[in-house]
């Protein structure tokens, strides 16, 4: 299978990594080597077994689902994908929630890298307040803040807008603290040699700090793009036009309406898809931070 | 000059606590603006009620005392609790099991655990929509019931067995994250610990028992506490699926906080539901605190 090829040929040694085979003594062998390997293969596939149904169904004639629903692939057909791409929304949703994951992951990154900076290797007034009470925001969930993050930006003419959309998402707690957590790591010495040859705050930020900085702006990345893709309730709440949809609201709204069911999967997939490249190759660099970066932000 | 000189004039001009200041300043107009603002504002307008023209009008404990006399939030409330009843402990069992099943480094077990990732990074509005076809009737899963002799029904048109169906939906998209968090903890089990279990003459069944599993309580205990925080937040999977319906089975807290602020615009009402909402995850997070101290 190609798709099991490119995971296990894209996975890098990590420190995460279980030990080797030869090198573990109570790796299983024999009988209980073929069970694992029986009840693992079978929750893989149960695991797997929506995503399939989704691709195969995504596939089916437009209205020919029915039940029981076939889900052998053969007799497939690309009419209901070619029908979803020749809805000029559809085009305008996946243009949407590019922007939308995209601007984020770049301000996000931006503003939590300065912040995380500032608090990891400045002085100055405030700090500790400051650092503390973003940090304590973590515990609100994010439906208390809700209604009025609503009613602010409705009132400023926020909805069916870029920036209503995006800029609340902005105020990222976890990234300043994951941001402010490494940068502490970077050794002062590194940080007061470029002082001392000449080097400004801002050039020490953006060439020695931000270049050192990479493999966590790659994870929090990866994660902050996965967030706004996957997000729905604030875009469901801010994009009212249905110009303004993102590609998680948009599709909920096709599955609202009798549209066939093998359009509404199509679109899923074209939702998918993006989603499940970026597991495939940033696979380990998810799964070794997941742990870190913790549930969605 | 030399470059001693021309940092004691930079020092001069701009002081050192102003840039630390301007750096965090982008990042903390956000976050007062959009997290802090909103937040207390969130708890005054659960004492206020606040009309679509932009007028509020003080409530006090108004909102508090409708609260607890509606049937629609006790049912909210009671919906949000059996779903986390439900999904939790599935979750955490079916990762607890994934995560020892693939903890020893066999060929394939890094696909496995690949696998088992897969829905976490998978939206729930598109889990939602494939899960609605699987449960709907004639779907795979009432065609799995009805080979065990169960009567084919649509899950999710049905009273009872509506909430069960998404709350599995919601252990179908949390696991992979479980088994994640328990192998990180399987894999700082010292090895020597087993190694001497055996040597003292310790079965495979012992030794799990009385050396994994002690290791692993920390690493549930997070998952717990992780888990119901989520739980307590159902919502896209609902909203897709099941909408609350049938007459309110799947009617969850956030669900109800939705329709009462963004569709009956009853903003400090909805306020509200949101500061139970916070309490609930305070509690939570109290016990949390209050056990581990007792822990160590």
């Amino acid at each position: 299978m190609s798709v099991v090829d490119t995971i296990t040929g894209l996975t890098r040694p990590s420190a995460t990594r279980a030990p080797t085979a030869t090198g573990d003594p109570f790796a299983p062998r024999g009988l209980a080597k073929v069970l694992t390997h029986l009840i693992a293969a079978v929750c893989a596939l149960v695991t797997m077994f929506p995503l399939y149904a989704m691709v195969v169904l995504s596939l089916r004639r437009p209205g020919a689902i029915e039940f029981p629903a076939s889900l052998v692939p053969w007799d497939l057909s690309g009419e209901s994908f070619a029908r979803i791409f020749a809805t000029p929304e559809v085009w305008r949703w996946m243009v949407n929630t590019l922007v939308y994951a995209l601007v984020s992951v770049v301000l996000i990154l931006l503003i939590s890298a300065m912040a995380g900076y500032a608090f990891a290797k400045r002085r100055f007034k405030g700090r500790e307040v400051m650092f503390w009470s973003l940090v304590s925001m973590l515990m609100v969930p994010y439906q208390v803040t809700l209604i009025p993050l609503f009613i602010l930006v409705a009132r400023s003419g926020g909805v069916d807008t870029y920036w209503g959309l995006i800029l609340p998402g902005l105020a990222n707690v976890q990234a300043v603290f994951l941001m402010r957590q490494f940068i502490m790591g970077i050794p002062d010495d590194l940080i007061e040699a470029a002082r001392i040859d000449g080097c400004g705050d801002w050039r020490i930020f953006a060439r020695i700090v931000l270049p050192l900085c990479k493999p966590i702006l790659a994870t929090l990345g990866i994660f902050v793009f996965l967030w706004h893709w996957n997000d729905f309730l604030w875009p469901l709440l801010v994009g009212q036009d249905p110009a303004m949809r993102t590609l998680t609201t948009g599709i909920a709204s096709l599955q609202a309406e009798q549209i066939p069911l093998s359009q509404v999967f199509a679109g899923s997939v074209v939702a998918f898809v993006p989603i499940f490249l970026a597991y495939l190759v940033g696979q380990r660099y998810i799964t070794d931070n997941a742990v870190a970066v913790g549930i969605k932000g | 000059m030399t470059t001693i000189e021309r940092r004691a004039r930079r020092g001069r001009s701009l002081s050192p606590g102003w840039i630390g200041l301007g750096f965090v300043l982008p990042c903390f107009l956000l976050f007062l603006m959009f997290r802090f603002g909103p937040a207390i504002a969130g708890v005054l307008l659960s004492f206020a009620n606040y009309t679509v023209g932009g007028n509020l009008e003080w409530k006090g404990l108004l909102n508090y005392q409708r609260l607890i006399a509606d049937p629609g939030f006790l049912n909210a409330l009671r919906v949000t609790l059996v779903y986390t009843l439900i999904s939790v402990p599935l979750t955490i069992a079916a990762a607890t099991g994934l995560a020892l099943l693939t903890r020893r480094a066999f060929r394939g077990a890094r696909l496995y655990r690949s696998i088992f990732f897969l829905p976490v990074v998978t939206s729930l509005i598109l889990a939602g929509v494939v899960f609605t076809w699987i449960f709907s009737s004639g779907g795979p899963w009432s065609t799995v019931l009805s080979a065990f002799g169960f009567p084919v029904t649509d899950w999710l048109e049905s009273g009872t067995f509506a909430l069960p169906a998404v709350a599995l939906v919601g252990v179908w998209t949390r696991f992979g994250y479980g088994v994640l968090i328990i192998l990180a903890r399987l894999q700082e089990v010292p090895r020597e610990l087993e190694e001497a279990a055996v040597v003292d003459g310790a079965g495979p069944w012992r030794r799990f028992r009385h050396v994994v599993l002690p290791q692993l309580r920390p690493a549930v205990f997070f998952l717990v506490i992780i888990e119901t925080t989520f739980s307590f937040q159902a919502f896209d999977t609902i909203y897709v699926m099941t909408s609350g319906g049938p007459v309110d089975a799947t009617y969850s807290l956030v669900f109800d906080l939705y329709q009462e602020s963004f569709v009956n615009f009853d903003f400090g009402y909805a306020g509200a539901i949101g500061v139970v909402l916070f309490v609930l995850t305070l509690v939570i997070a109290l016990i949390q605190r209050a056990t581990l101290g007792r822990e160590s």
